[in-house]
């Protein structure tokens, strides 16, 4: 469930890749750390190998016997080693030094402090040489491990090559005087000291080691530091996660909310869209959109319902009230031709709101076909003029009719009707012995018929409503007319590619302006 | 009693005041706001019948302009069934509405009711004495025996028995019995007044010399 959720399958998923980071780095610092304490500890501790090595075989700068043969010669021989008697030297406080430490070597020292430099030299014969009184005392030189200098005297190769250079260093030289880089002494840890000891071709052993304790302690510190770092990191790194995914996230939890609340059935609702700008923003807004489409379609959907419906109550009332009446008692054959006659009339206002609905939702529908063919507009206008003459002249109207010959192609039916519906609106809306003037004019790619009428125009707050359905002016219903001419009008010149316009003058008149392609 | 309907459906409207005349109403009619806030500002009507859409002022306006001076009870006729469009029309003033197609039966009951309401009654039944009125069934009866009277007969007694106990002028009553169209002629309410005593006694009717008529 949980791994389902992609808030929590990202978090994971870099969770995973931080902490994968964070420990690379984490340990790598560590390591480097470690290594540098560890390396400057042995190159204080090389320091004073040498420095130790350097005075057990330059015997002169000892105050004491001579140590010995110096490395020029081969220690492998038989002679005995340099023997260190302990009460040679001066007395010292440093007791353990059996032989005198050069100023400058005893000052490497420091035998009062446990955690201080420490040493032990021991000779090939197994015994102390010397060593310093902080020397733990489990120190053991030899053998501590397998002598490491085994690998650094090659056989083969004359144990006198082994040679320590003028910086008191290892090396190891081959006879014809090339150098190779001898291998380094391997620091030992030993509990909590490191230490590092050095087998001399004399034959004796040097060990220096020292406390690491606060060095360790410091990397403990430096771990922690690091863990902790670590930790922080990854907390902010979740947190702020956590907040931006969250925030990225909301705009869907908002849209399945809203989108399930308008499957509910309330298409007002809409979704709250504050980033804008992020991708889920614009998902959101093209969904808005979609959902404000959807309700104005629905809500036209339902008006149109329940115009449909409110045209159609005042024929059922006349038919209901008729039949109620005339039924109510013995009627002579008049009374009753009467009642059939209004319930005629009451059916067919009904027919013809049917046939205007059904014809204005098979254009919504776009299920009414076109039958288009080439034909001259000016002779359809001309046959609807003609057509609507009687009653232009029973309302004492004149037309006039100034038509250009204009070949064009569309459904002549249709565009007829148009014609003769907005002349029957000019005349209707007409004044006695005022005039409907026609006018169809060619111009570039376009058919345009202009019908004018001298009526007393259209109120200015009925002008954006008029192609409304069952939107009439008058709000009487005496002309029969449910208010879907126009309407109709409108779908039949859209469905052609045109326009159509309106425009009027209170008192002076209605311009309708039709505008249609004229191509063929 | 008289009853005016404006109705701009000439069919609706014909119909409606047939029936209504046949309920035994006199009924005057309208086409439109205009003629029909004029008759009814005119006319003492016991009820009004009012189509809301409505060719020039409308059923609303017209409602609205009638209720500053009368307080004819008026049944709203509505295409509309909103509830907005039915709760404008009582706010403004109706009394009642009837939703578009409407029962006959129905308008006949809702406008007995707003009738009756405006006459202080609380049923169809008016008790005088010995005499009952059903104003529902149209019927009056004597010692529960029911009396035969004409549409006209007993819409005398009706209005008299509605308007007990008060002098109702011979004006009043040409007023409420007969609608515009109908020559008014003098002896015919006498005419009517004394059939009524014949069928239900001398005593039931009192004339007030120079006023009217009474139901004690």
């Amino acid at each position: 469930m949980i791994f389902k959720s992609i808030k929590w399958r990202l978090q994971l998923w870099y969770g995973l890749i931080l902490v994968a980071v964070l420990v690379g780095f984490g340990a790598t610092a560590y390591q480097l750390e470690r290594n540098r304490v560890f390396r400057r500890v042995d190159e204080e501790i090389h320091h004073r190998l040498n420095a130790l090595a350097q005075q057990l075989h330059r015997p002169h700068q000892l105050h004491g016997p001579p140590l010995g043969p110096l490395s020029g010669r081969p220690p492998a021989d038989d002679r005995p080693p340099p023997e260190f008697p302990d009460d040679n030297g001066p007395p010292d406080s440093n007791r353990s030094h059996k032989f005198n430490l050069a100023p400058q070597v005893a000052s490497l020292f420091d035998a009062n402090d446990p955690n201080q430099f420490y040493f032990l030299i021991r000779g090939p014969d197994g015994k102390d040489i010397a060593r310093s009184t902080n020397a733990p005392d489990e120190v053991e030189a030899v053998p501590m491990a397998p002598p490491y200098n085994q690998t650094t005297m090659v056989p083969g190769l004359p144990n006198d090559s082994k040679l320590l250079n003028h910086d008191g260093e290892l090396r190891s030289a081959i006879p014809d005087g090339r150098q190779i880089q001898a291998d380094q002494p391997v620091p030992q840890m030993r509990g909590s000291f490191r230490e590092i000891t050095i087998y001399l071709p004399s034959g004796e052993w040097i060990l220096v080691g020292r406390s690491i304790k606060p060095e360790l302690a410091e990397l403990h510190l430096t771990a922690l530091k690091l863990a902790g770092f670590g930790g922080a990191i990854l907390f902010i790194g979740f947190a702020g996660g956590w907040v931006f995914v969250g925030r990225a996230l909301r705009p869907i939890s908002e849209i399945s909310s809203t989108a399930a609340k308008i499957s509910g059935g309330d298409l007002s609702q809409r979704i709250n869209t504050t980033e804008a700008e992020s991708e889920l923003g614009q998902l959101a807004a093209v969904l808005n959109s979609t959902f404000a489409r959807l309700e104005t379609a629905f809500a036209q959907q339902k008006q149109f319902a329940s115009d449909a419906a409110h045209e159609l109550r005042t024929p059922v009332s006349v038919i209901l009230t008729q039949t109620q009446t005339s039924l109510a008692r013995e009627r002579d054959a008049a009374g009753y031709r009467q009642t059939v006659e209004a319930c005629q009339r009451a059916a067919q206002r009904m027919r013809r709101l049917i046939e205007s609905l059904l014809e204005l939702a098979r254009f919504d529908a776009g299920q009414e076909v076109l039958n288009r063919l080439t034909f001259d507009f000016s002779q359809t206008v001309d046959d609807c003029v003609q057509m609507i003459q009687p009653l232009a002249e029973e309302r004492r109207v004149k037309i006039i009719s100034e038509l250009q010959p204009l070949q064009m192609a569309g459904d002549s039916e249709r565009l007829a009707q148009v014609v003769s519906n907005l002349l029957t609106n000019a005349i209707q809306y007409n004044r006695p012995d005022g005039e409907v003037r026609v006018k169809l004019a060619a111009q570039p790619g376009l058919a345009v018929l202009e019908i004018s009428d001298t009526g007393k125009g259209i109120a200015r707050e009925d002008m954006p409503h008029v192609f409304e359905r069952f939107y009439r002016a008058d709000k009487s219903r005496t002309g029969g007319n449910a208010g879907l001419g126009l309407s109709i009008c409108k779908a039949i010149v859209e469905a052609h590619g045109g326009d159509i316009e309106v425009s009027s003058a209170e008192n002076e008149g209605t311009k309708l302006l039709v505008r249609l392609p004229a191509g063929k | 009693m008289r009853l005016l309907i404006v109705e701009d459906e000439p069919d609706l409207l014909a119909s409606l005041a047939q029936a209504l005349r046949e309920e035994g109403y006199a009924v005057d009619t309208a086409e439109n706001g205009d003629d029909g806030i004029f008759n009814a500002e005119g006319t003492d009507y016991d009820a009004i019948v009012l189509d809301v859409m409505l060719p020039g002022m409308n059923g609303w306006e017209m409602l609205q302009r009638l209720r500053k001076t009368k307080k004819t009870p008026v049944l709203m006729l509505t295409a509309r069934d909103q509830t907005r469009d039915r709760v404008k029309g009582l706010d403004i003033g109706a009394d009642d509405y009837v939703v578009k197609p409407f029962d006959l039966e129905e308008v006949f009951a809702r406008l007995r009711a707003i009738i009756r309401r405006s006459a202080n009654k609380t049923t169809n039944l008016i008790e005088i004495s010995n005499i009952k009125v059903d104003t529902a069934a149209r019927q009056v009866s004597l010692l529960d025996q029911p009396v035969e009277l004409t549409a006209r007969e007993y819409s005398l007694v009706e209005f008299l028995a509605l308007h007990r106990g008060e002098v109702v002028t011979r004006t009043q009553l040409y007023e409420h019995l007969f609608d515009e169209n109908e020559s008014s002629l003098s002896n015919l309410l006498d005419v009517h007044v004394s059939n009524v005593r014949k069928k239900l006694g001398a005593e039931f009717i009192v004339t007030r010399r120079g006023h009217g008529y009474c139901i004690e």
